[in-house]
């Protein structure tokens, strides 16, 4: 899954690719703006099968959060 | 449709209702099928909410609060409330918990139409606002016992509408205030009906909007809504922020309203994909991206970069910018598709005049709202008494009526989402606190800081990691408060106090000057 978050994101922003760690920040670290952290969750749901909820993703702020949010949705 | 005839939204509701009637309004995703409310239903749908309020009204002007998205129960609320002279307040589906009360008390709140995610908070609503004696859920919910919209629809009959005055207060607004405190934005139906039709534009009943802006800002509510029932275009609803990309590729509209900020990342992730696919020209991919069909771009609510416009352009699809705020209903200045020109925010809206004060842009037009609900002193403030509006913008006016913005008066930080954050909303959130000397929040690169200088006496028995990791610990917290675009994202910390003014303001010019935290 990591893979894929990671090629997904270098769709939005202009990083060294091995910045993309699980520890990344999107907004600090990965100079991701509020809009493209939203587009890429909406796009982590069409690609994955899942269901992102609004009020869930509020404390989201690392690539690792965000894997881990997916996955904890596939599982449900 | 006959502009003469329009001069409240009671007469626009009813003449788009017999100039398009069946014709579908409103498209909303159910599902893989999607629900279409007509011109003629909606007009039909709010007689039904105005006879339930009437019911419950006993004759008395009410004000109702609606709370929710862009939807056909939504906007049944809002025109059911207005079209039989009742005040509409519309509120931010962020706001939350006693946010929530103080705005629906201030506004004298008596109806509530709430979306269902805030039914876990009705009890706490109804301890904090004794004075709301009905609630609505604008979906159906079995797990309440209050009145849901289909059961209106289902139960009543559709009013007879009296007419109503155009000088008839409308709508309540919030908008963000420099004081911290969001102020009530009062609109008649004048107000905005005149934004409605001062100026035409090129839309026609083929038009397809996918609307993708908060209804509860009135940039989104008159250029989205009041224009399409103008015009006869079809509104279709973006369910969700996350699902803008999914629902381009679905409703394949036609025109977009816009922030800036979803025009740049859209046209980043073209160029990006036309980086890792070189076959596929820039063109082809954005047709892919926007449906295929889009024939431009409306832009408000912030700053659009020059060089952004000219890389639509290159794509075929032109961008027109405009400007304005909720106290002009909201447009000040506008363009079309066709205008070439670059870096102003178009041309001064029809009925507009606009003068500059001391480099501060002034507007008086009948879309100028009567002032600030129950506010006086900051009706004052931004109010001339012979009905000029101080924007607080700074800027010039060329000699063919372009408008240029150059700055803001006032301190609220725009993000490039067009979100405005009153920093002194944020700073409040700090008061109290025995480790805060004083503290000031602004935007640094789009990013909002909050820079503070540690108070000495907590300094003087406490080390300063402590401090650092009680700032830390306390932005988390306002954090998972406040929404999205509001959270702090880079933290300073200063060693020198505050330069302050001799009534001991802080002087806000002087920020980025502590140390930036990891």
């Amino acid at each position: 899954m990591f893979e894929q978050i990671k090629e997904t994101i270098l769709q939005y922003v202009d990083v060294d690719p091995e910045k993309i760690t699980p520890e990344a920040r999107f907004i600090e670290d990965l100079c991701f703006n509020s809009y493209d952290f939203i587009s890429l969750l909406g796009e982590l749901e069409e690609n994955f099968g899942v269901s992102v909820n609004e009020e869930e993703v509020v404390g989201l702020a690392t690539v690792g959060d965000v894997m881990e949010y997916v996955e904890k949705l596939q599982q449900n | 449709m006959e502009k003469s005839r329009v001069k409240t939204l009671q007469d626009l509701i009813i003449l788009s209702a017999e100039e398009f009637g069946d014709k579908p309004f409103l498209r909303e995703k159910n599902g893989n099928s999607d629900v279409d409310t007509s011109f003629a239903q909606l007009c039909e749908n709010s007689r039904k909410v105005s006879s339930f309020i009437a019911e419950r009204s006993n004759g008395e002007h009410i004000h109702a609060a609606v709370i929710g998205g862009t939807g056909s129960a939504y906007l049944t609320a809002y025109f059911g409330t207005v079209c039989m002279g009742n005040v509409i307040v519309p509120l931010d589906a962020q706001l939350a918990g006693e946010d929530l009360c103080d705005h629906l008390r201030r506004a004298d709140v008596s109806i509530f139409f709430y979306d269902k995610k805030f039914a876990p908070q009705l009890d706490d609503i109804k301890k904090g606002c004794p004075m709301i004696k009905t609630f609505v859920s604008l979906q159906d919910d079995e797990n309440s016992q209050e009145f849901t919209m289909s059961k209106i629809l289902e139960s009543y009959g559709a009013m007879d509408w009296q007419p109503v005055k155009p000088s008839d207060l409308s709508s309540i607004l919030y908008t963000s205030g420099t004081t911290g405190k969001s102020k009530g934005v009062m609109l008649t139906h004048s107000n905005l009906i005149d934004n409605t039709m001062c100026q035409d534009n090129e839309s026609t009943p083929d038009d397809v909007l996918l609307s993708v802006l908060p209804i509860h800002h009135v940039y989104c509510f008159t250029c989205d809504i009041l224009l399409s029932l103008r015009y006869g275009c079809l509104v279709c609803v973006n369910d969700s922020i996350f699902r803008i990309a999914q629902n381009l590729k679905r409703f394949k509209p036609t025109v977009m309203l816009l922030v800036p900020m979803i025009a740049e990342t859209t046209y980043k992730r073209i160029k990006a994909v036309h980086e890792s696919s070189p076959e596929k020209s820039m063109k082809e991919i954005a047709d892919s991206v926007f449906g295929g069909r889009l024939k431009g771009i409306y832009s408000g609510g912030a700053y659009l970069n020059p060089e952004l416009v000219m890389n639509y352009r290159e794509l075929g699809i032109p961008i027109a910018q405009g400007y304005g705020m909720t106290e002009c209903s909201p447009r000040i200045s506008t363009a079309n598709w066709k205008d070439e020109s670059v870096g102003d925010v178009g041309t001064i809206v029809n009925g507009c005049e606009v003068k500059i004060v001391d480099g501060e842009i002034w507007a008086k037009s009948p879309s100028v709202m009567q002032g600030y609900y129950k506010n006086p002193e900051a009706t004052a403030e931004s109010l001339t008494p012979d009905g000029w509006l101080m924007t607080g913008d700074l800027g010039h006016v060329d000699e063919k009526n372009h408008l240029f913005i150059t700055g803001r008066k006032k301190n609220l930080i725009i993000l490039s989402n067009g979100e405005n954050v009153s920093p002194e909303e944020l700073e409040n959130k700090f008061s109290g606190l025995d480790w805060v000397g004083d503290v000031l929040v602004y935007a640094e690169d789009g990013v909002i800081t909050a820079e503070v200088y540690f108070s000495p006496e907590y300094l003087s028995s406490h080390s300063r990691e402590e401090a650092v990791e009680q700032f830390r610990t306390h932005v988390d917290s306002i954090n998972k408060t406040v929404p999205f675009a509001k959270t702090i994202h880079c933290l300073r910390v200063r060693d020198v106090e505050f330069d302050k003014t001799t009534s001991k303001k802080i002087r806000r010019n002087q920020a980025v000057q502590g140390e930036k935290l990891d």
